[in-house]
């Protein structure tokens, strides 16, 4: 899958997760960077994007990433495998 | 003891000009962390022009006193200033945290008759759907916005251009000054309101328990839309003229290890649940840093049991000591503080001012291990005046002249009282109380779902989680993915926080012939223990 359609499904689930259509993702994106963007939605972030790719998050994966780039690069592993 | 000897009562007013009048004006009030760590720093002179352009504005733009106004701001230099100004100005004012709902700002504005908002652009896309289910005269003032669009008022320049003289009227103590929001076992989330008269248990609290010296630098870490982030993130230090820290960014232990090493934090106040996150880090973790300056550690909102205050201990080389109060309560009521032996797991002593009793009900006072409610006798400076619009459930909640917390615990033979759990059925998670009944109503709401119930359950973390058990119908395609559209529509309807983290799907919600859902069951069910007695259940 490319990166870009990477960051387009997951910049739907983002604006779908924070109830926000004008979010745009970047790499540099933290949760600060995001209103609502806290511990409790971060789990249903997290879920969503499991839904979303098909994957799964390890509980430690889940709460280690701090940036958006971050969680792109671990979803981007896991779809290739 | 700080000297009260003033002619004005006003919170707004004790938190700043007052202080520059004692001499403390060039004095460092807030030093403010950005999310991207920059530093800023207010002296109370500051501060006090700053609160004096917000209650110039608010005055210039017809709001007048008792009119109730929110803040949806994050921790920035307006949040705190337009929340001074507008207690200066006589205005009532509630902060909003940022991850509400836009139903739950909705409904919290209609049943205070909140005339404004105060917020900025980032949280237009919310506010936007906010205002197409509100009267047309309610306004939205941006504070980094210029320019008007619409209901968007855009305050920024005129902010920056009132003036900075501002003279506080002088306040009856029983005026109106803040509320919040709390959940109660029924109904919808109500508001608690406070008064001016409340800040000299603010300030009586903040001496007995953080027990400051006016070079030590207090952080705590609350968000203010919680009682705890006004009283003690806001009022209390600085109307007891103390630096404090602020960040506003969300919880990384790293950058805030930083944070305390970097500029030596000498008193921490936070929750539990941090404390568990926080342990979740090697101990190694804690040893890169310098946390010598911390002096004390204070936690409040949920019960911190034994091995977390042992653990405390050993990262942070400082007494860790656990406080209680509620959003009724105003200001902390039980506490462990310095000069009390600390009994892990025990929420210390009442506060001396103070007098609290064990009740089974009104005038049965229970004796020394005994199991009942906790309660307060009243009245106190900081305790809420009422709950808006609800005098009744107001009433119901005293047992004569006692307030009765819905809190059960008992007193042991030293004074000390331990938390044993709720009487009724809210939840406390992470520190916050939800109410089951209303993420019930929310998940009720989804596709597919037929029925269904929420409990609080145990969890390592969050001390309890929202479970929610839920009968679907067969039209349900993906459990999974109507386990996710319940998570995200409650947390849009509601708040993140009142999210279930765990979705139980079941046949059948068992209820009482009445039909009433027997919670109980449901909670020992899952937890595999012996359900007991039946007999009131439906067919």
């Amino acid at each position: 899958m490319a990166e870009n359609d990477v960051v387009a499904r997951m910049n739907m689930v983002f604006r779908e997760v924070f109830d926000n259509p004008e979010i745009e993702i970047f790499d540099e994106m933290t949760s600060s960077d995001v209103v609502g963007w806290d511990s409790f939605s971060h789990i249903n972030l997290i879920t969503s994007l499991e839904i979303e790719f098909d994957i799964e998050f390890t509980q430690q994966e889940a709460f280690g990433f701090k940036t958006v780039g971050e969680l792109k690069l671990a979803i981007s592993k896991k779809i290739t495998g | 003891m700080t000297d009260l000897s003033t002619s004005n009562n006003n919170v707004g007013y004790l938190c700043t000009d007052w202080q520059v009048e004692r001499g403390l004006g060039a004095k460092t009030a807030l030093k403010l962390i950005d999310k991207d760590e920059i530093l800023s720093e207010f002296s109370f002179a500051q501060l006090t022009e700053l609160s004096n352009q917000a209650a110039n504005l608010l005055a210039s733009l017809g709001f007048q006193k008792d009119d109730r106004i929110m803040l949806f701001l994050s921790k920035t230099i307006e949040m705190y200033a337009f929340f001074l100004g507008a207690l200066k100005l006589g205005l009532v004012s509630s902060i909003l945290f940022n991850s509400i709902g836009e139903d739950s700002i909705i409904e919290r504005i209609k049943d205070t008759e909140t005339k404004a908002i105060i917020s900025t652009s980032r949280m237009n896309f919310r506010l936007v759907k906010v205002l197409q289910k509100l009267d047309p005269s309610f306004k939205v003032l941006l504070v980094d916005e210029s320019q008007s669009d619409g209901r968007f008022l855009g305050i920024r320049d005129q902010f920056a251009q009132a003036s900075t003289s501002f003279v506080t009227p002088a306040t009856d103590p029983e005026q109106y000054s803040h509320f919040h929001f709390t959940s109660g076992s029924t109904g919808k989330p109500k508001a608690v309101q406070h008064c001016h008269a409340a800040i000299i248990d603010h300030l009586c609290s903040f001496e007995e328990v953080m027990q400051a010296k006016p070079d030590e630098l207090f952080w705590c870490t609350a968000d203010p839309g919680w009682v705890t982030g006004t009283t003690y993130g806001i009022i209390a230090p600085w109307a007891s003229g103390l630096t404090q820290i602020q960040l506003d960014a969300n919880y990384d232990p790293t950058l805030w290890m930083r944070i305390i090493e970097h500029h030596k934090v000498n008193i921490f106040y936070t929750a539990p649940t941090v404390f568990r996150m926080m342990a979740q880090q090697p101990e190694a973790f804690y040893q890169q840093y310098d946390l010598s300056s911390l002096k004390r550690v204070y936690t409040v909102g949920e019960p911190l049991d034994p091995n977390l205050v042992l653990w405390g201990r050993r990262m942070f080389h400082c007494e860790i000591y656990d406080t209680w109060f509620q959003t009724e309560t105003g200001s902390i009521m039980v506490a462990n503080r310095p000069g009390l032996e600390v009994k892990p797991g025990s929420m210390g002593k009442p506060l001396p001012y103070l007098e609290a009793a064990i009740l089974e009900s009104q005038d049965n006072f229970l004796p020394d291990n005994t199991q009942g409610l906790l309660c307060i006798r009243k009245p106190w400076k900081s305790m809420f005046r009422e709950y808006v619009g609800n005098p009744v459930v107001y009433k119901n909640k005293f047992l004569g002249d006692f307030y009765s917390s819905g809190d059960i615990a008992y007193r042991d033979e030293d004074g000390y009282y331990w938390y044993i759990g709720r009487s009724d059925d809210v939840i406390n998670t992470a520190g916050h109380l939800v109410s089951p009944f209303e993420i019930e109503s929310a998940v009720m709401e989804v596709p597919h779902v037929l029925d269904c119930a929420v409990a609080g359950l145990p969890d390592d973390l969050l001390y309890e989680k929202v479970v929610a058990f839920v009968v679907h119908d067969q039209q349900a395609q993906s459990l999974r993915k109507l386990d996710m559209d319940i998570k995200l529509y409650v947390s849009k309807k509601i708040a993140s926080l009142a999210s279930p983290k765990e979705i139980v799907f079941t046949d059948r919600i068992p209820k009482t012939k009445s039909g009433k859902v027997m919670r109980r069951v449901l909670k020992k069910q899952y937890l595999g223990q012996d359900v007991g007695d039946l007999s009131t259940m439906e067919e």
